[in-house]
């Protein structure tokens, strides 16, 4: 499951944040990597909420859930599990 | 894919702009594949019933229902509009002044909260720290480029103290909704409605502004950033709203309701701004240092709606008087060899 998380995740990103997927670190926070800026962040969040169907809420949104692909893969996962 | 077009031949996006590329008719990718700011009308529907219950459950419980940053611009006079009239939100209006809003916005401030019966006032940081802001803003790449391909350096750095001053404001007073008059094209299509978590965006803003810090002075933190008694005595933050996303009008439209109010369109600014003399300059600095005008994306997705010619966003893009841009360097002191090589630096973004 994480795969295909993390397969539509840079599809995603890569199509809106305008990188190639060799661009995004998978470990890194996007911030500092210069691909997203506060508006960005939300796209993401809304982006998991469509296509993952899930519900991020505003505590959600911290370094440790969103601070790189992996960690989000596996917020999305954890959220899909429980 | 042939590059060899200068501009897209269905919107106005250029060669220069990241990403594009253009097929053998010069149409690019982005109105090929609308990969940027679909026109997703369920998502707009959705973002408007959204809207409304948030309004209906939150109305009437504070001084105020809502703090709308009121530029004078025509855009952010429909939203104040829209506001009080359409949602019956009451309406705290704030405006920030930057040193170079046009004297005739004022005028348009003074007479459309007057007309509406709303609270307004004008937040004004002192020439000598906001000019700083806005040097640093022009000369040094502050932002990333994703940033960069929906606004001019100087309007982000203007715009964060708007967003910032607007959630002190909201949140000392308690007030849930802050309105902002962006239309999508300006922001993206998720941009509508979101909640402002001030963790999310100080961490998201934490690069850009150390570099403000760095070239302009630690100062820009009084600015851009929450004093910790207000972040530790807050229990929610409002939803920033977009009202005016949910409408579909063309700038025609858009100026005919607002005259009504007694607003008139400034003869002192670009063609791109209905508010500020800053903006032909920033518009200026961008194009040297990117290639391309900061409004071609949002001018784009309203050719691609349908609500603007190819014609008329190419005069407007083309209209910056360079005596605008010419006193605004002299108030900051940039000379053209300042300029000169902005290109250069900004490869490094």
């Amino acid at each position: 499951m994480s795969d295909n998380i993390k397969k539509l995740l840079l599809e995603f990103i890569c199509r809106n944040f305008m990188v190639d997927e060799e661009e995004v670190p998978l470990d890194k926070s996007l911030v500092d990597a210069g691909i997203i800026d506060s508006i960005g962040l939300i796209e993401i969040s809304n982006f998991m909420e469509k296509e993952f169907n899930i519900k991020i809420e505003e505590e959600d949104l911290t370094r440790d859930n969103f601070g790189s692909v992996e960690k989000m893969v596996s917020f999305i996962k954890r959220r899909i599990e429980s | 894919m042939s590059r060899s077009y200068e501009r897209c031949t269905k919107c106005i996006l250029s060669a220069a702009f990241p990403r594009i590329e253009f097929d053998e008719n010069g149409v690019c990718n982005f109105c090929r594949e609308t990969i940027l700011y679909t026109n997703e009308s369920d998502s707009i529907i959705k973002a408007g019933k959204q809207i409304e219950m948030l309004i209906e459950s939150s109305k009437g419980k504070s001084e105020y229902d809502a703090v709308m940053c009121y530029s004078g611009g025509k855009d952010s006079t429909y939203t104040l509009m829209l506001a009080v009239k359409k949602y019956g939100l009451r309406v705290l209006s704030f405006t920030f002044d930057n040193g170079y809003i046009s004297p005739t916005a004022f005028e348009n401030i003074r007479r459309v909260t007057n007309h509406l019966g709303v609270d307004q006032f004008t937040f004004s940081p002192s020439p000598e720290n906001m000019n700083a802001i806005i040097k640093a803003s022009a000369l040094n790449p502050i932002y990333n480029a994703r940033t960069l391909t929906r606004i001019s350096s100087v309007c982000n750095s203007c715009i964060s103290i708007v967003n910032m001053t607007a959630l002190k404001i909201s949140m000392e007073k308690k007030i849930p909704f802050i309105l902002a008059g962006f239309t999508l094209g300006q922001i993206p299509l998720n941009g509508i409605i979101y909640k402002n978590n001030y963790e999310f965006l100080r961490e998201s803003r934490e690069i850009p502004l150390n570099k403000l810090r760095e070239k302009a002075g630690r100062f820009v933190d009084s600015y851009l950033t929450l004093p910790d008694s207000l972040i530790n005595g807050s229990d929610a933050y409002p939803h920033t709203l977009n009202l005016l996303c949910l409408e579909e009008l063309t700038e025609q439209e858009i100026i005919e309701a607002v005259s009504e109010m007694g607003w008139r369109a400034p003869g002192d600014v670009d063609g791109c701004s209905s508010n500020c003399m800053l903006n032909s300059f920033s518009n200026m600095v961008h194009q040297k240092a990117l290639g391309y005008n900061p409004y071609e994306l949002e001018l784009s997705h309203l050719i691609r709606k349908g609500l603007m010619t190819r014609e008329e966003a190419l005069v407007k893009i083309a209209d910056q008087p360079v005596e605008q841009q010419a006193r605004v360097m002299n108030e900051l002191g940039i000379t053209e060899h300042d300029i000169a090589h902005l290109d250069q630096l900004y490869r490094k973004i």
